[in-house]
């Protein structure tokens, strides 16, 4: 039995360890991560500075992944080349970020802020009930609009300009250039919330915020203010991320994208630990190639369709076993 | 001096009940005590007949939109079991189990394995008290390994790493081939004789559940058919009733107070000597065995599981709605929160007693087409009636969460100073008594 073990061990090992598969999965793992950072960047400012786990941040990137659809749909003709579909695809990932920051706002002011005073327990139980209501706000609109709401929605899929639907081969890998482009945009969405949260004002009450709240407070800083700018922002960041989603064909514009994108954002910002923003970006990495390497090894040798979602989730249980706060967290939120 | 004497005749007037009446008067102590629980029993145990009588009345159809129907009272009871054992961990030791379904998928998929002959030792033919008992079990050991682990965690930190437990056996259980052909789909016990609830191997003790191949009664009335929804509704009952007062009597017990003082301060219960980490250890436990038996009940009865009604999060969401609307923190909160949930569900669903479906029989041709700016009403049944349970379940959810967060028994707890069962028979005594002068 054990050297049945090891000679298939040996197996995978020699497999893996080909350069052609490295790259590939190097690959998938650099465009996974890429979309992981970019769905989870806004919970963790959220997280982070108000200690407030969203429940709805899945309902959000959805719906972000819708407006941007629409707006996609809406402009984009069946003639237009390329360039011009990939400027309004900028055009799109704007509308939709200012949309969802403006709702963002509007929920914290109205329902998170009246109950800051009560248990973290409330604020999480309030963010959930909003899943409740927008999944299913979402799903009456998109049925109204002709969709089903469980498959994606290939019109949108379908406005993305040739160059970035099609496969190219780099490095002998093949890979569409639409991930390519994914890689490229989480890196500036990471250095974007870089320097929002190192060379802006609101970046600092966020850093001093999340580290020390009451210091904060004392020095001045309208905090609830913040909370209201934080929460507006990192909704916008999901919207964003839904809207990079709507083009990608592995995801589609669902509503049950709402719960995958859920589920990878607290495992992303978990990992990383409360209140780091380069946590998640290092967990956003781990999680990519853990999925990306699993994916691989589901492809090639073991029968287990589910293995690279099971794996991510050990990988959180495993996390919060070893290091309780995340890797890169400082302070434990919402104990006893 | 006069307090003296009115103590010593008290005494006295206490002496005399105990010497002339004594168990009568000790049976009616009981009663009292219990006033609430037998009411709240009963009717649960009439409503049955109740609901046959109501239909058949001359209002039967609009009645029966808004009454829910036998079936969903039968999921009321196991599902309100899950939400009860969920609020007995979370609502008393305040650590948030979201991964609660992990238990409630293991004990349906247990009986549906064990009934399809895919448990070694325990083949199609065991009794199904039986299986209740291992799943129970099982789950007991499950609980304990999570709980290892867990308890070192706390506040959102639990609740994620639960969840994470409940996720992986969830993609586990979509994708393992060993429970049937199509896991994603789920296993299924298909024909056959129905569970049977009762005394093992007495069979006048014993009934059958199952909507469909339960014992059938017969008619016992006029039109009131016992048919095998309401015998699995009463046998189910039976042994959620029993579960219900187990758990009940734990937290009324000294354990059930360590489990509160952890609640409210686990560091000042720590310092006190309790060991909090094996209380919150075998709280788990034991809210899990009882989140067992409820999936149990739910296999025995539905003979059917799937992975998104037994593991998915959104199981445990809706223990979580029924404990906010219920009350956390009041054991029989949730049950009530179910209530209400299944029956705005039932009035809202797409079946044939809906709303919906009644609306569209029942208005006249003119008002369905009747429109204002190109939308009928037709459309509006359609698009914000039609099977749109959940919107208005979150917008209620919301609303209590910001309006009413002790739920509907927490806030009546709160206004009596007490539970409903101490407190209700004292007041309805007192505003008695002031009628009376």
């Amino acid at each position: 039995m054990m050297d049945v073990l090891t000679l298939a061990f040996v197996d995978v090992l020699i497999d893996l360890l080909q350069p052609g598969t490295l790259a590939r999965i190097v690959l998938d793992a650099l465009s996974k991560s890429a979309l992981y950072v970019m769905i989870a960047s806004g919970l963790s400012l959220i997280f982070g500075l108000m200690g407030v786990l969203n429940f709805a941040h899945g309902s959000l990137t959805m719906i972000g992944a819708y407006l941007g659809g629409a707006v996609m749909v809406v402009t984009v003709s069946a003639g237009m080349n390329g360039p011009a579909r990939f400027a309004l695809f900028f055009v799109a990932i704007a509308a939709t970020f200012a949309a969802l920051t403006l709702l963002g706002g509007a929920v914290e002011v109205a329902l998170i802020r009246p109950i800051y005073d009560r248990e973290p327990l409330f604020q999480i139980l309030l963010t959930f009930g909003l899943v409740l209501v927008l999944d299913e706000l979402a799903r009456i609109v998109v049925e109204l609009n002709g969709l089903q709401p469980r498959s994606k929605w290939q019109a949108a899929i379908g406005t993305a300009p040739d160059f970035l639907s099609n496969w190219y081969a780099v490095v002998g890998i093949s890979t569409r250039g639409l991930y390519l482009f994914e890689v490229l945009l989480g890196a500036l969405v990471v250095a974007g919330i870089w320097a929002f949260l190192t060379r802006t004002r609101y970046g600092l009450y966020i850093r001093a915020g999340s580290e020390d709240p009451e210091m904060t407070r004392a020095l001045g800083v309208d905090v609830r203010k913040a909370f209201t700018v934080v929460f507006g922002v990192g909704a916008g960041l999901a919207g964003v991320a839904g809207a990079v989603l709507m083009w990608d064909p592995r995801f589609g514009a669902t509503v049950p994208l709402s719960v995958e994108t859920l589920l990878v954002a607290f495992v992303v910002v978990i990992i990383g630990g409360l209140g780091s923003f380069r946590g998640t970006v290092v967990a956003a990495g781990i999680v990519g190639l853990t999925d990306a390497l699993m994916t691989w090894l589901f492809q090639n040798h073991v029968q287990f369709a589910g293995l690279p979602e099971m794996v991510t989730f050990l990988v959180l249980v495993g996390v919060l076993i070893v290091r309780p706060q995340g890797l890169f967290g400082v302070a434990e939120v919402g104990g006893h | 001096m006069s307090d003296a004497s009115a103590n010593s005749s008290d005494a006295s007037a206490d002496a005399g009940d105990a010497s002339t009446g004594s168990r009568f008067g000790y049976a009616r102590g009981l009663l009292g005590d219990h006033a609430v629980h037998i009411a709240v029993v009963a009717a649960f145990a009439l409503y049955p007949f109740v609901y046959a009588i109501l239909v058949r009345t001359p209002l039967g159809a609009e009645l029966d939109v808004f009454l829910p129907r036998i079936d969903t009272m039968v999921a009321v009871l196991y599902i309100g079991l899950f939400a009860v054992s969920f609020d007995f961990i979370s609502g008393y030791t305040g650590y948030l189990s979201f991964g609660h379904a992990l238990f409630y998928g293991v004990g349906a998929y247990f009986v549906v394995l064990a009934a399809t002959g895919k448990v070694p030792l325990l083949g199609p033919g065991t009794p199904f008290m039986a299986l209740l008992l291992v799943a129970g079990l099982l789950v007991v050991g499950i609980a304990l390994l999570v709980g290892a682990v867990s308890f070192r965690l706390s506040g959102v930190y639990f609740a994620m790493i639960t969840l994470g437990f409940a996720e992986v056996a969830h993609v586990f259980i979509r994708n393992w081939d060993y429970v049937s052909s199509n896991p994603r789909d789920g296993a299924s016990i298909g024909a056959g004789e129905g569970f049977s609830i009762g005394v093992p191997g007495v069979d006048a003790l014993q009934v059958e559940i199952g909507r469909i191949v339960g014992t059938n009664l017969g008619e016992f009335g006029p039109g009131i058919a016992v048919d095998a929804t309401w015998v699995s509704y009463y046998a189910i009952g039976a042994i959620v009733l029993v579960s219900y007062f187990a758990l009940q009597r734990i937290v009324h017990s000294p354990f059930g107070r360590v489990m509160i003082a952890i609640r409210e301060n686990e560091e000042r219960a720590r310092a006190v000597g309790y060991d909090v980490y094996r209380f919150k250890l075998v709280a788990f436990a034991i809210s899990g065995f009882f989140a067992a038996i409820a999936g149990a009940l739910f296999a025995g009865y539905r003979r059917s599981v799937a992975p998104e009604n037994t593991f998915d999060l959104f199981v445990t969401a809706d223990a979580l709605l029924a404990a906010i609307i219920g009350g956390f923190g009041t054991l029989a909160g949730p049950l009530y929160g179910y209530l209400f949930k299944g029956s705005v569900e039932g009035v809202l669903s797409t079946e044939y007693h809906g709303i919906a479906r009644y609306l569209r029989r029942a208005l006249p041709e003119s008002t369905l087409t009747f429109d204002v700016a190109g939308i009928s009403i037709a459309d509006v049944i359609n698009v914000l009636v039609d099977g749109r349970a959940d919107l208005y379940l979150g917008i209620v959810f919301i609303l209590f969460v910001l309006y009413v967060p002790r739920g509907i028994l927490g806030t009546l707890r709160d206004r009596l100073g007490g539970t409903v069962a101490e407190r209700l028979p004292e007041r309805m005594r007192t505003r008695l008594r002031g009628w009376q002068r």
